[in-house]
């Protein structure tokens, strides 16, 4: 049974080229040019997933109040926010609001269908037990590379995709220095170095919230970044 | 020069006060005169006085010589007449003046009365006297002539035989004229009557008074106009001096203030507090407040224009990517594929310009959000500079710097971005193989970091604007996009430093030098 993909954005052709290549990759969707369209149609059914836009038409914030409601409907439902606007105070907004990941419309086709595709995987598997052969194994630090979750210490680090990646490139090879762009194609995003900081910024604070002595990750100044080996 | 104008006040005062005087001396020539009527019609009836009076002189003329230089004397033998025309001359004598008879032959008959007027006894003084016209006094008196009693009376030869109203009455005209006397110390007007014996002329009249009455009373108002002009002026004058440098003084403010208000940089710092004066003044400082206010708001517009742009632009061009993704899924032949690499490539140049501009956006937010730690800018630009080695691979990086650290105030994350922008800044502009020095040092309480490389000087137009938003020095668009975006960022990231950036050309004009001053930490 193929996935349903939801689509909420307001512009139809943006919205349309969306919708034809996620058919064409044989998932079902279905796509809304406001909130009231969507919540109407959520109310008698839930998407597999959800690409929600922030600004929709003459709600400006539409995207933050539908992702709110789908988060009460569902605690597990993959939400993506794909939108023109990439100030750290949207991207902080969505993600607290509960959307598993943040990406701007500059994002191409083919690293949104590996999101989609991963994040699917990671619901998937949520509720099955890890295999062992899928985790990394660094110290304190675990990651399920198949359901995209990380431990630390035995504790979750609840990390987007677009985090997730940026520690597995890091932890990978301990020792070794990362820059930014290599970072980046290891997110699969395309972004400006502020935006990498950022997300190391980020990164480093749930990391904290669990252990407040948490220091893995080494800046250096020019280069990139480093995991510590331990 | 305006101010002579005012002089003219004071002169037209002093034209008036002359002709005053005028008026009161032809008022006093009239009395003079009418006295002198009086006198002579006393005297009309009384041919034998004068008779006798001749006769007699007839006598002594041919005896005696008159005493030389003096009045005739009166001979003992007409000395009952004598008596009794002074004693009518006396009863009509006056306090300051002095008549005198003379018959035909220019013998003094009798004289009365003095011209010496006893000095009026002093006024209490008034305070106006004693704290305006007392310390004038020394000027005024140099200035204006005040009459004086202290003159000779005498009364010489030459005024009984020489005088024109004498020997005009002696013709039986009556007259008067204005002279001095011998020591040119005082005016004294005389007037003339003959005396008549029927259609004969016996003797004359003479009333003689000094000017010295009206003079006083002139030289007192002239004393009292020149004093209370004095003040007016003084006053006045004060009045425009306050008033003048206290205009000056808003108006140099006011150009202090409009001269700090926009810096080297072209940004507003402060807008002029308009001031509430329902003046002038008041208007000029508050049409350069709402001038000041416009260009704030136009800057602001430009500075965020940039910021809207990238926003605006993002989604069309997730349009054009999203058909292109689209496209190139369908499989299409091989010669479609040439023009979607081309679009490919020229979305990606566009996808550029979108992130460097996004990107100076979300670093004004970062830097008004980001958190202030104390870190080693020294550590930070060394492990940059050996960074850069792999970044530009075709420049060579030299870091020059006491291996001391150089601790700051700020974001060492921030700070990296500063040195990555003056690199690319400066490889761009970089002579291939000559070194791009990379310098940090301590001065004082600051500290002192400079980027220099070889390379074409600046513009001197373009000097001081090239930290400002999308200002570039740039001739050629070279292959990669530029909208003059790095050094603004340098400068916000300067500024959230407490620091100034700013760039200028090597003495030798063969190359460019952009230093960045920051206070250390604690400093």
């Amino acid at each position: 049974m193929p996935k349903r993909i939801a689509i909420v954005e307001d512009d139809p052709s943006i919205r349309a080229n969306y919708a034809d290549v996620l058919k064409r990759h044989g998932y079902e969707v279905s796509a809304y040019a406001n909130r009231r369209e969507a919540m109407a149609a959520f109310a008698t059914r839930l998407p597999d997933l959800a690409i929600l836009d922030i600004g929709l038409a003459d709600e400006i914030d539409g995207g933050f109040a539908l992702c709110r409601e789908l988060r009460a409907m569902s605690a597990t439902l993959p939400i993506i926010f794909l939108t023109a606007r990439d100030s750290d105070f949207d991207t902080v907004s969505g993600l607290r609001l509960g959307a598993d990941d943040y990406l701007t419309k500059d994002m191409s086709l083919p690293h949104l269908l590996a999101r989609i595709s991963a994040l699917f995987r990671r619901a998937d598997l949520a509720r099955e037990a890890p295999q062992t052969e899928d985790l990394l194994d660094r110290g304190n630090l675990a990651l399920d590379m198949k359901r995209f979750a990380v431990t630390w210490g035995g504790q979750p680090v609840d990390l987007t995709l677009t985090e997730f990646w940026i520690v597995h490139s890091l932890a990978r090879h301990p020792g070794h220095v990362k820059s930014r762009d290599q970072l980046m194609s290891d997110a699969h995003i395309v972004v400006d170095d502020s935006t990498i900081t950022s997300h190391v910024k980020r990164i480093r604070r749930k990391f904290a919230a669990t252990d407040p002595a948490f220091d893995s990750i080494d800046t250096l100044y020019g280069m990139g970044y480093r995991w510590k080996s331990a | 020069m305006v101010a002579l104008v005012l002089l003219a006040i004071p002169l037209a005062g002093w034209s008036y006060l002359k002709e005053v005087e005028r008026v009161l001396r032809a008022g006093q020539e009239h009395s003079v005169i009418a006295t002198s009527r009086a006198v002579a019609t006393a005297l009309h009836d009384r041919p034998k006085l004068l008779d006798l009076r001749a006769r007699t002189e007839e006598a002594a003329d041919e005896g005696a010589m008159p005493l030389p230089g003096g009045v005739r004397p009166v001979a003992p033998d007409s000395r009952a007449a004598s008596e009794e025309i002074l004693l009518i001359v006396q009863g009509l004598g006056r306090s300051s003046g002095r008549i005198w008879v003379v018959d035909r032959k220019l013998n003094l008959l009798a004289i009365a009365g003095g011209l010496k007027r006893i000095e009026p006894a002093p006024q209490p003084e008034s305070a106006w006297d004693r704290f305006v016209t007392a310390p004038l006094r020394p000027f005024l008196e140099r200035v204006l002539a005040r009459p004086t009693e202290d003159f000779d009376d005498a009364l010489p030869e030459a005024a009984i035989a020489g005088g024109r109203d004498v020997a005009s009455a002696l013709d039986g005209v009556p007259a008067s004229r204005w002279r001095h006397t011998p020591d040119g110390r005082a005016a004294i007007v005389s007037a003339a009557h003959p005396i008549w014996h029927g259609e004969q002329v016996i003797g004359a009249v003479v009333v003689e008074e000094t000017a010295n009455a009206i003079q006083s009373l002139s030289s007192d108002a002239l004393e009292r106009l020149v004093t209370v002009t004095l003040v007016a002026f003084l006053i006045g004058g004060l009045t425009l001096l306050l008033f003048a440098s206290r205009m000056s003084g808003r108006l140099r403010r006011l150009r202090d203030e409009a001269e700090a208000a926009i810096d080297s940089q072209g940004r507003i710092r402060r807008l002029i507090t308009g001031t509430r004066a329902h003046d002038e003044i008041g208007d000029l400082s508050r049409s350069f407040s709402t001038a000041l206010e416009r260009i704030a708001q136009y800057n602001a517009h430009l500075e965020s224009l940039a910021s809207r742009l990238s926003h605006e632009l993002r989604t069309p061009i997730a349009v054009v990517r999203s058909s292109l993704d689209n496209l190139r899924m369908q499989l299409p032949p091989d010669e479609a594929r040439v023009y979607l690499d081309r679009a490919n490539d020229g979305l990606a140049r566009l996808t550029t310009l979108l992130t460097r501009m996004s990107e100076a956006t979300r670093l004004e937010q970062t830097v008004r959000e980001a958190e202030r730690e104390r870190f080693d800018a020294h550590a930070v630009a060394a492990g940059c500079v050996a960074g850069y080695a792999t970044v530009y691979p075709a420049e060579r990086f030299e870091f020059v710097a006491p291996d001391v650290p150089v601790e700051i105030d700020g974001s060492p994350d921030l700070f990296a971005q500063m040195l990555d922008k003056l690199a690319a800044n400066a490889a761009d502009f970089s002579v291939p193989g000559a070194p791009i020095r990379v310098a940090l040092g301590r001065r004082g309480s600051e500290a002192v970091l400079t980027m220099t490389n070889s390379g074409p000087p600046l513009a001197p137009e373009i000097a001081g604007r090239l930290f400002e938003t999308m200002v570039s020095a740039r001739k050629d668009a070279g292959a990669e996009p530029h909208l003059g975006l790095g050094l603004y960022i340098v400068r916000l990231i300067a500024e959230f430093h407490r620091g100034t950036a700013h760039a200028a050309n090597l003495p030798d004009g063969t190359g460019v030098v952009v230093t960045v001053v920051f206070p250390l930490a604690g400093a």
